[in-house]
């Protein structure tokens, strides 16, 4: 049986410019990939590559079996992939509510309930723009609304940039649960201490290749530390 | 040059000949044709050059028509009229120009809405015209406007009105071949990016619109006598829509593209209107097709004989030395952030940042994402403005100063996305920079301001072949060429302090190297302070001699490399533990 | 009350309600879409068209109804296919491009119909005794259509969230497009959603003033300024900026006289366009 998502020598950029240079991966269900590395080394890139926000120069990536070459991003979507960027990551013209209601119209405040818990700023905004919002509500906003997509995979970009320590706690707790649920996430972080807590694997990029990659109980800190290093 | 002057003579023979060959109608339909031509001229300086459109030039034909209208009925047969009619072209060139001031101030954009307001201007043009019966005659028009004294006969004011087309022809590619031109056409690709070096894109713009609105006005000084009437229509938004189909379809970015069809489709509707029937739909598919698939008009179809005629008479000029930079010195001075502060909302993007530029080196700004460093060479260039704190430099203070008065002040930058001019060439991307720190507004219309050379430039080339290629086009370098290309013009225009965003990003190793040997000689050559954003430590350490850590909007620690190394503090930012 | 004073207070209510009808399709294409669509006013009148095409072949006014909605709909779907897509990006061109299109449904109007005015009578005729005083009853009517009229947008609106999704689309394109709005049929069902209220505004106003291939012209420019002044893409803004282009110019043509009233709305549409161009109500 083929992996759930697999993606294959995937090379790709801005224009002609190269920035990810042949990564290779795969992943199962219930499983987190952690990507670490760091500024500028193509992370953020392999996402969207993956995601199909920018054209593939080569390789191929895969969704339970399926090549998807060819489908939009809004396809991926549809099928059962979560995307959650680093830039530009709500509606800033949107309300709090409609940034997470936008694709439930459905919805009701209590479906959310299990987020609120845990991040309770955003229910006394939900009327609020999100573009008033400061930048680590903003990302609580964006990971709250790719988590209760519920899809079967969940791309990540820095979730935890710029979030408190109090709150980064709860963002682990979250994927632990949907990892459970049978969820499956491939997370682009620096923050390796929340890595560390939520992945499985980790691969370590540079220069847009992978420069270490492992399960994550063989992966030394030192050694990541020395390839992120100052 | 001999194909040139061959095809000029064939051609002011052929607007000679035509009262004589095809009559009284044509030579009177052609005469109107050429004015409107003229204010065709003046869309295409602000359109095909300034990148802003004028949707109501109406406002401005109407005015000049009418002050010369009322100028001849009233002092008809007195010398005095040759003192007061120039002011029908001049009082529409100025008030062009406060129009172009007010609107244009404090934005570095040039939407539609610009268009817009000339449109809504132009309404209002019609309704004072339309209704203010004392002076203008109302829906009537002024009528019985006397000829210009000894313009009797439609074959007189034929070629009074050739003469003036021609006039304003040559007005206009003396502009646009001027070092204006180039800068008009740099602002229209990236507006934002000229200002940081040293331009003030109000000033550029509104005196686009100044020369177009005495365009217009020049060719209602003309209308008036000519056609002995003047009405509303002529201000209206009709006209004035009509005009910029028409500066399309001939070629906005050309001198002759806007005459010519403003010319042409003049002549094909007085001849084609009465027997085709849908003849202004075909007008209309014209113009459509024009806008989705041809940018340059029909003119720019010609394009390919252009670049020929301009090969054959390609010479390389003569340099000329130029001047150096405005702000003078080339020690640099020290540069002090103190206790900045900005926020946006409840964001806070810095948070009392201080830093000292004290003694010329190179310095780096490094630190996680979010931490704040563009942010601060936006507010250090003036593009962003703190809310707090004082940021000086060779004791100026710059918080209150304008981008492009910073820039003067010899602080140069180079974005982390190259923003070289694509549709310019390599000389005058090169020229762009050059001119900013060193020309004030009016040396701009200097045509020898185009053959600048500095020593500095002659060895960048030395260094940079590519660069001698100068007529080629930078849209068409390789990516690392336009990264070198941009770091040469921020380097030509000689400035004190230079700001450098992730020079290296997207390049080779090798290209990355050369672009690190250049910082260097740069440094040592022209003496001056360089920061460098960068996020690749092997870089960093090649080329820092000081380093500074940014983290959530402050400085979090500052040395030498080994001193940062060994800083636990910034190693726990990069790894995820927030202090 | 004063039957002069009522009468005069229902021609301001009126021109208000005329005004917001004409202002609902750009609200949807400009005010939400982002599309600065010249040739709006041209829909309107293929609306107008449609009420005199049904007048001349001796059919039911109401006919107009559906026949607008046709004519509308389909010359929108072809126009977002052709002209505005490849344009989102380009305003400048977007701008020429529909001016261009609406010399083009100007003209090609005019070779079937020809440049003359065409009367369409008025389908619910007399007068009605609004406490005493004596009202058009089509006019009233008009005021009470604009109800259900105005409750379509909104409904559109609100339905499972399309307004939203439009603003977040404008907003934050690739976004939209990672939540799996696909983003180039919400546009094409927008334009042609404000094409078919452009086509219903024109067969209401037939019977108002008569049909010609240039009366576009005045509506789209004045909804242009409405839209301007009450701000881009609320909906609020929509009636507050109608209301005030509007009120405006009937309360002062009442007063002074309508060449007044124009210079004013003209003075106060540079103004914002001006100083304040994103509107009174402007989005975030």
């Amino acid at each position: 049986m083929s992996p759930l998502f697999q993606f294959d020598d995937i090379v790709g950029g801005y224009g002609e410019v190269e920035v990810v240079r042949g990564v290779s991966g795969q992943i199962e269900p219930g499983r987190v990939v952690g990507v670490t590395g760091r500024n500028g080394v193509g992370k953020s890139t392999l996402l969207k590559l993956l995601f199909g926000s920018l054209p593939l120069i080569g390789g191929a990536v895969r969704f339970r079996g399926r090549d998807l070459k060819g489908t939009s991003p809004a396809q991926r979507s549809r099928d059962g992939i979560s995307f959650c960027p680093q830039e530009r990551i709500v509606f800033d013209n949107l309300g709090v509510w409609e940034n997470l209601s936008l694709m439930q119209s459905r919805a009701a405040v209590e479906d959310f309930a299990v987020f609120f818990e845990v991040f309770p700023r955003l229910r006394e905004r939900l009327r609020q723009h999100a573009g008033t919002l400061s930048g680590g509500e903003r990302k609580m906003l964006s990971f709250m609304r790719t988590m209760s997509e519920g899809k079967t995979l969940a791309l990540l970009d820095e979730p935890t940039e710029g979030v408190q320590q109090e709150n980064i706690d709860h963002m682990t707790d979250l994927v632990l649960q949907a990892r459970h649920d049978q969820r499956s996430f491939v997370i682009v972080e620096q923050n390796i201490h929340f890595l560390e807590n939520v992945a499985d694997y980790l691969i370590v990029m540079d220069q847009g290749r992978i420069v270490l990659e492992g399960p994550a109980v063989t992966i030394k800190r030192a050694d990541i530390i020395a390839h992120l290093g100052v | 040059m001999a194909y040139f002057l061959a095809f000029s003579a064939a051609l002011v023979a052929l607007v000679l000949a035509i009262p004589a060959v095809l009559g009284l109608y044509w030579t009177f339909q052609l005469s109107l044709t050429f004015l409107y031509a003229i204010v065709a001229i003046g869309i295409g300086i602000c359109w095909g050059q300034g990148g802003f459109l004028p949707l109501g030039q109406g406002m401005f034909l109407g005015l000049g028509a009418y002050m010369s209208g009322l100028i001849l009925v009233n002092y008809s047969g007195s010398a005095i009229i040759w003192l007061l009619l120039p002011a029908a072209a001049i009082v529409p060139a100025v008030l062009a120009w406060g129009i172009g001031l007010a609107v244009f101030r404090g934005r570095t954009e040039s939407g539609p809405f610009f268009a817009l307001i000339t449109l809504a201007l132009t309404l209002l043009a019609f309704q004072i015209a339309n209704t203010w019966n004392d002076v203008t005659g109302g829906f009537n028009g002024l009528r019985n406007i006397p000829d210009l004294p000894g313009m009797d006969g439609y074959d007189a004011r034929y070629y009074f009105a050739a003469g003036a087309l021609v006039a304003a022809l040559g007005l206009a590619a003396w502009l646009i071949n001027a070092p204006l031109g180039v800068v008009w056409r740099a602002l229209a690709q990236n507006e934002r990016r000229i200002v940081f070096f040293g331009y003030s894109t109000t000033h550029l713009k509104a005196t686009a619109f100044a020369v177009a609105g005495f365009l217009a006005g020049f060719a209602g000084l003309l209308y008036a006598p000519q056609q002995n009437l003047v009405t509303p229509t002529l201000s209206g938004f009709l006209i004035s829509a009509d005009l910029v189909i028409w500066t399309a379809v001939g070629g906005r970015r050309s001198v002759i593209g806007p005459p010519v069809g403003a010319i042409l489709i003049g002549v094909l509707t007085t001849e084609l209107r009465d027997r085709v029937t849908v003849w202004e739909v075909i007008v209309s598919l014209v113009f459509i097709l024009v806008v989705l698939y041809l940018p340059n008009g029909l003119v720019g179809m010609l394009a390919p004989l252009q670049r020929r005629l301009a090969a054959l008479a390609a010479r390389r000029p003569k340099p000329v030395e130029a001047p150096p930079p405005a702000h003078g010195g080339l020690a640099a001075p020290a540069l002090g952030v103190d206790g900045c502060h900005l926020s946006v909302g409840d964001v806070h993007i810095l948070d009392g940042l201080s830093l000292a530029l004290e003694a010329p080196s190179i310095y780096c700004l490094i630190g996680p994402n979010g931490a704040g460093k563009t942010s601060t060479f936006n507010t250090i260039t003036g593009e962003l403005k703190s809310q707090s704190g004082d940021i000086r430099f060779d004791g100026v203070a710059l918080g209150a100063l304008p981008p492009e008065r910073i820039a003067k002040l010899g602080i140069g930058r180079k974005f982390q996305i190259p923003s070289v001019f694509t549709e310019l060439s390599v000389r005058d991307n090169i020229h762009v920079a050059l001119w900013g720190t060193r020309a004030r507004f009016l040396d701009l219309l200097k045509p020898s301001l185009r053959r600048w050379q500095t020593p500095v430039l002659a060895q960048l080339r030395q260094r940079y072949p590519f660069l001698e290629n100068d007529a080629e086009m930078a849209g068409n370098l390789s990516h690392g060429e336009r990264q070198i290309l941009e770091l040469a013009m921020s380097l030509v225009a000689e400035p004190r302090l230079l700001l450098l965003d992730e020079p290296c990003a997207g390049m080779s190793a090798e290209d990355s190297q050369i672009v690190i040997d250049t910082i260097h000689w740069a440094r040592q050559t022209l003496g001056l302070t360089v920061v460098v954003i960068e996020h690749d430590m092997a870089l960093v350490r090649e080329i820092a001699d000081h380093i500074f850590v940014m983290h959530q909007g402050s400085l979090l620690a500052q040395g030498d490399v080994a001193s940062i190394q060994a800083d636990t503090r910034v190693r726990d930012v990069y790894v995820g533990i927030t202090v | 009350m004063d039957p002069l004073i009522l009468t005069q207070g229902l021609n301001v209510l009126f021109a208000v309600t005329l005004l917001v009808i004409i202002v609902l399709g750009l609200a949807v294409v400009f005010g939400w879409l982002g599309v600065m669509n010249l040739a709006h006013g041209e829909f309107i009148m293929l609306g107008a068209y449609a009420a005199v095409f049904t007048n001349q072949h001796g059919l039911p006014f109401i006919l107009a109804v559906p026949l607008a909605m046709l004519v509308c709909g389909t010359v929108g779907w072809l126009v977002e296919r052709i002209l505005i897509r490849p344009l989102y990006a380009r305003p400048f061109d977007l701008l020429l491009a529909t001016w261009g299109l609406g010399i083009l449904i100007r003209e090609v109007v005019e070779a079937f119909y020809g440049g003359g005015f065409h009367n369409v009578p008025v389908p619910v005729a007399g007068a009605v005794d609004v406490l005493g005083a004596s009202y058009p009853a089509y006019r009233l009517l008009i005021i009470a259509l604009a109800a259900p009229l105005i409750g379509l947008m909104l409904w559109w609106y609100l339905k499972s969230s399309t307004g939203a999704r439009v603003k977040a689309m404008v907003g934050n394109p690739e976004l939209a497009q990672a939540v799996g709005i696909q983003t180039d049929v919400l546009a094409r069902n927008t334009f042609i959603f404000g094409s078919l209220l452009a086509g219903l505004a024109g067969v209401v106003i037939a019977p108002l003033m008569s049909a010609n291939p240039y009366m576009g012209l005045d509506f789209v420019i004045t909804a242009f300024f409405a839209i301007i002044v009450g701000g881009l893409g609320s909906v609020l803004g929509l009636f507050v900026g109608s209301g005030i282009i509007g009120g405006l110019d009937s309360v002062v043509s009442a007063i002074l006289n309508r060449t007044t009233a124009y210079l004013l709305v003209l003075a106060i549409a540079v103004f914002f366009l001006w100083l304040r161009p994103r509107g009174i109500f402007s989005r975030v």
